[in-house]
């Protein structure tokens, strides 16, 4: 008890400076996050016409055909997406955290770099690769896969490599974070005691790296579901995602109530896979 | 009093004279920025300020914005002459923001094809360039009419632009025209665009697209407009442009007085300079537009480039803007969900 009393001591003398330091931060979220997202969610709830439900808008959603395809398109890349970039990303962390400095940084580099270019820059980037007449339809007629004027483009695989290789410096810099702290005395352990390198990754590494696969695909996950320059670019207009569909509605049709509609289902799905995490991590770290 | 201290006082004066003139003389209009805007400057503001002695302050504004920041200084307009492409002279008339100009009142207003001054007894301005749409080939086919697009050898080799650019709208309403449509029922033209897409047709958005699918060989054969014909032309890329035998339909661009301002004879001699002959032969100089007004002459190369000459300016189709307007969202949503897959 007399722990306890201490503790608060301290916590109330550093008060404070806690106000201080969360100051910046905190008025940033509410000026550019939370007034915004206010603001669409009071839009979401505001009929199109009068007389209707507050659900009206939501409801417009949920019957229409047209608007659940896009949404399920949207929920199935962002899931193959999280996937692959998974799959790439755990035995790239792996590689760079236990390989000499100057490879594994050379490699995080080439990782991270993508990230340094413009969003635009990047996906016509891929507009050119991915086109009929570019290198990979080039590779695909030399290896005999394709013919020469198959093509990527506008096709829901382009929008997901183009994806990928975007999203993966988020998934190996979380699990990286989180393979380094775990000591190669533990994979020495587990070699010694006969167990092969495949298996020593799959029983031991791959296990106490999960904290970081998780966050790493929940942060994908949640980037990807939202993203709509790259999807709209490389898919093409015949391959709506839910974020272009929004982007149209604000821009083009002027239906902002509906748009905010559909904002608001897209943060409840993110949220909605985020909340539960939080939970989960909070119980199992205390 | 040296001689370059008096040089300096005589230097403070004319910019102290100047700021008095700009005061009483601040005459504003919009432009759509990028090479629209420089050219704008070069062709028409710039020799404007020197003949009328005013300072002209340009405010880039496109035309939907532009008819936005119109409406919000309805009791106080800012504006002295604002410019249109997307048809938003017809609302601004309607709630009376425009000064209806007199023929009379325009020196150049004989010169202009009928179509352009049409507008006038609605109270809008005249139109003093058209950027055209028709069809842009690589030179492996030779198009004359739209329907080519539907014949070409291989399918995938046509591009046509999405509802949200205004040349895949034109390009839509363009194809139900064509195939017997109105503007009270579109679908022979979602038809069309359906069965383009079936013989594997690409749909882009924006103008760069377009110039990678044809740098790719990825095209060979799109609806688009002329002016980026000439872009293309520019980056190297062998592109010709072709008016086919059905008309094509264009984006009019309009110079507008705005009601309310004190200088509207200034504003007046503005859109009177901005549809001359000179200025409208400067601008298919520069960027490929084409004019309005019939004494432009321009040498043959450059004639071929753009919709010249009477005959071929009344092949130009005009879609009523105020339906198009009206429906434009609807027929978006209509598109959407038939491209989609």
């Amino acid at each position: 008890m007399p722990h306890a009393v201490k503790r608060t001591e301290r916590d109330t003398g550093a008060f404070g400076e806690s106000i201080l330091l969360i100051g910046p931060g905190a008025a940033l979220l509410i000026g550019a996050f939370l007034f915004p997202v206010g603001q669409i969610l009071v839009l979401s709830i505001v009929p199109a016409e009068e007389g209707l439900s507050i659900w009206a808008n939501f409801a417009r959603f949920f019957e229409d055909d047209y608007y659940l395809r896009v949404a399920w398109r949207t929920f199935r890349l962002s899931v193959i997406i999280t996937l692959v970039t998974a799959m790439i990303g755990f035995p790239l962390a792996y590689v760079v955290a236990r390989t000499p400095r100057l490879v594994g940084y050379t490699l995080l580099l080439l990782t991270v770099l993508p990230l340094m270019t413009s969003v635009v820059v990047r996906t016509f980037g891929w507009i050119i690769a991915l086109g009929r007449g570019g290198p990979v339809a080039d590779l695909l007629s030399l290896t005999g896969l394709g013919a020469r004027d198959a093509t990527l483009l506008h096709t829901e695989t382009g929008i997901v490599i183009a994806m990928v290789q975007v999203l993966l410096p988020f998934m190996t810099l979380t699990t990286l974070g989180v393979i380094s702290t775990i000591h190669p005395h533990l994979e020495e352990a587990s070699r010694t005691m006969g167990a092969g390198f495949y298996r020593t990754l799959r029983h031991v590494v791959l296990p106490l790296s999960v904290p970081g696969l998780v966050s790493g695909s929940l942060l994908v996950f949640a980037l990807s579901i939202s993203s709509f320059v790259t999807p709209n670019l490389v898919g093409g207009v015949r391959l709506p995602v839910m974020a272009g569909a929004i982007y149209q509605q604000a821009t083009s049709t002027l239906d902002w109530n509906f748009a905010a509609a559909q904002s608001t289902l897209l943060l409840a799905a993110v949220l909605g896979l985020l909340i539960p995490y939080l939970a989960l991590t909070r119980r199992r770290h205390g | 009093m040296t001689h370059l201290s008096k040089g300096a006082l005589v230097a403070v004066a004319a910019s102290l004279l100047a700021g008095t003139a700009m005061a009483q003389e601040t005459f504003v209009i919009n432009s759509f920025g990028g090479a629209y805007e420089e050219a704008h400057r070069r062709l028409v503001i710039e020799p404007f300020e020197q003949m009328y002695n005013v300072e002209v302050e340009v405010v880039t504004a496109y035309s939907a914005d532009a008819l936005a920041q119109l409406r919000a200084q309805a009791g106080n307009p800012q504006f002295d002459v604002i410019h249109f492409s997307g048809g938003q002279e017809i609302t601004a008339a309607a709630e009376g923001l425009l000064a209806p100009i007199m023929p009379d009142q325009l020196s150049n207003y004989d010169q202009l094809y009928p179509f352009a001054v049409e507008g006038l007894e609605q109270g809008q301005g005249p139109v003093y360039s058209v950027a055209v749409l028709g069809l842009l080939s690589d030179g492996d086919t030779a198009p004359t009419s739209w329907d080519d697009l539907f014949s070409a050898a291989n399918g995938e080799d046509v591009a046509i632009a999405d509802i949200t650019n205004t040349y895949g709208l034109l390009t839509l309403l363009m194809l139900n025209q064509v195939r017997g449509g109105t503007l009270d029922d579109i679908q022979p033209g979602l038809d069309a665009v359906m069965e383009l897409l079936d013989n594997g047709a690409q749909i882009l958005s924006s103008s760069p697209e377009f110039q990678q699918a044809f740098a790719q060989d990825a095209t060979s054969l799109a609806a688009y407009a002329q002016d980026y014909a000439y872009t293309l032309q520019q980056a190297g890329l062998p592109i010709d442009f072709v008016q086919p035998a059905e008309g094509s339909p264009g984006i009019y661009i309009t110079a507008n007085v705005v009601a309310g301002r004190p200088n509207e004879e200034l504003a007046r001699a503005f859109v009177d300079m901005s549809i001359s002959a000179a200025v409208q032969a400067g601008w298919a100089e520069a960027l490929r537009y084409s004019p309005t007004n019939s004494t432009v002459e321009l040498p043959v190369d450059l004639a071929g480039q753009v919709v010249y000459g009477e005959e071929a300016a009344a092949n130009l189709v005009r879609f009523d803007p105020v339906v198009v307007n009206a429906q434009r969202s609807d027929w978006t949503d209509a598109w959407n969900r038939a491209i989609a897959q």
